[in-house]
């Protein structure tokens, strides 16, 4: 199994006033080569439930392995490391530095790995030309439409070649036309042999016929693993 | 490239065009530290090269000055007191001098007026090379030498004669045959040379009193010896040795103890606030980048790196250009802008060329007062501002 | 060219106008020699004792040897009140007892 969690929860500001149990004793298991969608309202627990599989931070208690390493053993830089390796994140707000151009954006997470900017250039105008948005290489990123931002965000999320990619309301800001081209290019991936995993509300997303898994969340449980 | 160099490369192009973007904010920063290093450097460069200068230029001073002292004041010393010396083993030469200031009145400026019989010096013979014309005799002729701040204050024209007042504000003649070579400005621009029968005359001393003596001696090894000897023989007098005088210019523009470095520090310390205030209020949009970098990778080591190339490279601009400035300035402005507080009120400013002196040392100070409180007060309040979670990313 | 190459660039001009200054001291030094050779002449010749910076007062114009009096003028609580006062520090036979050890 690529991912599996095992009686995960999590509890932020624990011990503190402002204690929130965001999930509770989660068991799931995820496949290489899916496509899953996390099902709920915002509040019900899936971003947390992204985060914990994104490698952003370990379960409070329980046992999370993703991608062969258990997120609790794995110290801070080292969750960094595994993350940069195996996990490109999708974001609602899209997460693109506006002042950078497209280009830097894309190639930003390469940065610190020491990846030189030719080498950089070259995959992220192949990344680019692949998702139509070459053309905007060197706008800065403020300068370009919700879609076009969202391509950016796919392209940084694909530029290290990591095996998962994650996405939290990826069409929360966009139009039909957009959300089912998101879709499309979602599908492609898993095509390529990537394990993708959506979440989302939007029936648009729900009712997709690429999906091949829905889990229901809801008040931080799971409840409809079929 | 080793991945390592790389890293560090990419790291800084990221800093530099992270700084370009707040470019207006960043090149303030940079001028007002750049301009507090300017004052600095500049500072310790001209205090630094006129110490060289000095120490340089008062190789040459008498090995021995003595003063009579009288309820704490100087006070003419009596001839006689020559007699007393004359049995103290090493003593090479006693030259008595008449010296003193004359206030002209007309411009405002205090001359020097140094009276002796120039062939009673040891080094007498060197003193043509500086003179342009003659030197004065030993008679009462009214001939002297002039410096050239005092040449150029009387206004003479073609003229060769003047008069100065004695005392009892009769005139006394005098004849210019000759003047200091513009060179030496530095220590004659305010001097009036005469011989002493002249001084006497003009100052109305009575015949038995000089101003002070000159003591030449020997063995260099001895001045000490020999200085305790005179004042255990002399004890109303004052014995200034070589070594005294000539620590009195380390001394006096010694940069730690001038008061203007204290107001140097202070602004230093005032912009060291300000930096780390700038630092450690990291603005939502600062906050939300690391969160982002964070979450798509960046180590915090990675995000610290960022933020030591970003301090690097702003106090390290402001540092060259603030210090190059700072050479220039004393190079080729001779300090102009510190030259009030090092000349104070005087009328009388010998155009003195200053040559920096600037050694490792000097660097290594500056830049410990100046580039490591920066990076101090930046890249600290940096280190905890990247250990945001990622997660304050994601929402 | 990458930003860094542009900081190099940068960083290089100023090394290098950095270095222009200093062989125009370099420069200014040897000529100076000269007339340093006969600032000597003039003071062994007459015994001078201190450079010609600030001739507002006895003390500032002759700091090496005035009397630990003259600060303070005519009475005991007059007010030493020219700049260079402040500026420059005391010198070292005005605030120490004098010792004649050479140097000290």
């Amino acid at each position: 199994m690529l991912i599996e969690l095992d009686l995960v929860t999590k509890i932020y500001n624990q011990g503190h006033a402002n204690e929130v149990r965001a999930l509770t004793d989660v068991t799931l298991a995820i496949e290489e080569n899916t496509m899953v969608c996390l099902r709920g309202a915002s509040g019900s627990g899936k971003s947390t439930l992204l985060s914990i599989i994104g490698c952003v931070f370990p379960p409070t208690s329980g046992r999370a392995a993703i991608a062969g390493k258990q997120l609790s053993r794995l110290p801070d830089r080292f969750m960094t490391i595994h993350r940069r390796q195996n996990i490109g994140f999708i974001f609602q707000q899209f997460n693109v530095l506006p002042e950078l151009t497209v280009l830097d954006n894309i190639g930003l997470p390469l940065l610190p790995l020491g990846v030189a900017p030719a080498i950089r250039k070259k995959r992220a105008t192949m990344l680019m030309e692949r998702l139509g948005i070459a053309h905007r290489a060197d706008f800065p990123a403020r300068q370009i439409s919700g879609g076009e931002l969202q391509r950016v965000a796919i392209a940084r999320a694909l530029i290290n070649n990591q095996p998962i990619i994650l996405a939290d309301e990826p069409t929360a800001h966009l139009d039909t036309r957009l959300s089912l081209e998101f879709m499309q290019i979602m599908d492609d991936l898993k095509t390529e042999g990537k394990t993708v995993i959506i979440a989302s509300h939007d029936q648009l997303i729900t009712e997709s016929p690429s999906l091949d898994r829905i889990i229901d969340v809801k008040d931080g449980r799971i409840h409809h693993v079929p | 490239m080793t991945p390592i160099l790389e890293r560090h490369l990419n790291l800084l192009d990221y800093a530099l065009t992270s700084l370009w973007r707040r470019r207006l904010k960043n090149a303030g920063i940079m001028m007002v530290f750049a301009a507090v290093i300017f004052l600095v450097a500049s500072f310790q460069m001209l205090t630094r090269g006129l110490i060289d200068v000095s120490e340089k230029i008062l190789t040459e001073v008498p090995d021995i000055v003595i003063q009579k002292m009288s309820a704490g004041r100087q006070e003419a010393i009596p001839l006689d007191y020559r007699e007393r010396l004359d049995d103290i083993f090493g003593i090479l030469k006693v030259v008595p001098r008449i010296w003193g200031y004359y206030f002209d009145e007309t411009n405002g400026a205090n001359y020097t007026v140094m009276a002796l019989e120039l062939d009673a010096m040891p080094a007498s013979s060197q003193l043509g090379r500086a003179v342009i014309g003659e030197v004065p005799s030993n008679n009462l002729n009214g001939g002297i030498v002039l410096g050239q701040t005092v040449l150029g204050n009387l206004h003479l024209g073609g003229r060769r004669t003047f008069s100065l007042f004695r005392p009892d504000l009769s005139l006394k003649p005098l004849r210019v045959v000759g003047e200091f070579n513009p060179a030496t400005e530095i220590m004659t621009a305010d001097l009036i040379l005469m011989s002493l029968a002249d001084g006497r005359d003009l100052f109305d001393m009575p015949p038995e009193v000089v101003t002070d003596y000159c003591i030449y001696v020997a063995n260099p090894a001895e001045v000490g010896t020999i200085a305790r000897k005179i004042a255990a023989r002399l004890p109303d007098t004052r014995v200034l040795t070589k070594p005294q005088i000539q620590k009195t210019y380390q001394v006096i523009f010694g940069w730690r103890s001038g008061f203007a470095s204290i107001c140097l520090l202070t602004a230093l310390v005032a912009f060291a606030i300000l930096a780390w205030d700038k630092a450690s209020g990291l603005s939502p949009e600062e906050k939300r980048e690391i969160g982002i970098l964070k979450v798509i990778g960046w180590q915090t080591s990675d995000i610290l790196a960022l933020r030591f190339w970003e301090s690097l490279v702003v106090s390290g601009l402001a540092f060259l250009v603030g210090c190059l400035g700072a050479y220039g300035h004393v190079l080729f402005f001779s300090g102009s802008l510190f030259r009030p507080i090092l000349l104070g009120w005087s009328v009388i400013h010998p155009s003195l060329t200053i040559i920096p002196v600037i050694g490792g040392d000097d660097l290594l100070l500056i830049f410990t007062f100046t580039v490591v409180p920066y990076m101090a007060a930046t890249v600290i309040p940096a280190w905890r501002s990247s250990i945001v979670p990622p997660e304050a990313a994601i929402k | 060219m990458r930003p860094t190459g542009l900081l190099l660039i940068i960083v290089t001009l100023l090394l290098m106008a950095s270095g222009a200054a200093w062989g125009r001291a370099v420069q200014l030094r040897q000529e100076s020699m000269e007339s340093l050779g006969l600032n000597q002449a003039v003071t062994a010749g007459l015994g001078l004792t201190d450079l010609c910076i600030a001739t507002e007062a006895r003390y500032t114009r002759h700091p090496s040897i005035s009397d630990p009096m003259a600060p303070f003028m005519d009475h005991p609580f007059a007010i030493e009140h020219f700049p260079t006062g402040s500026f420059w520090a005391v010198p070292s036979h005005i605030i120490r007892v004098e010792k004649f050890g050479g140097k000290q």
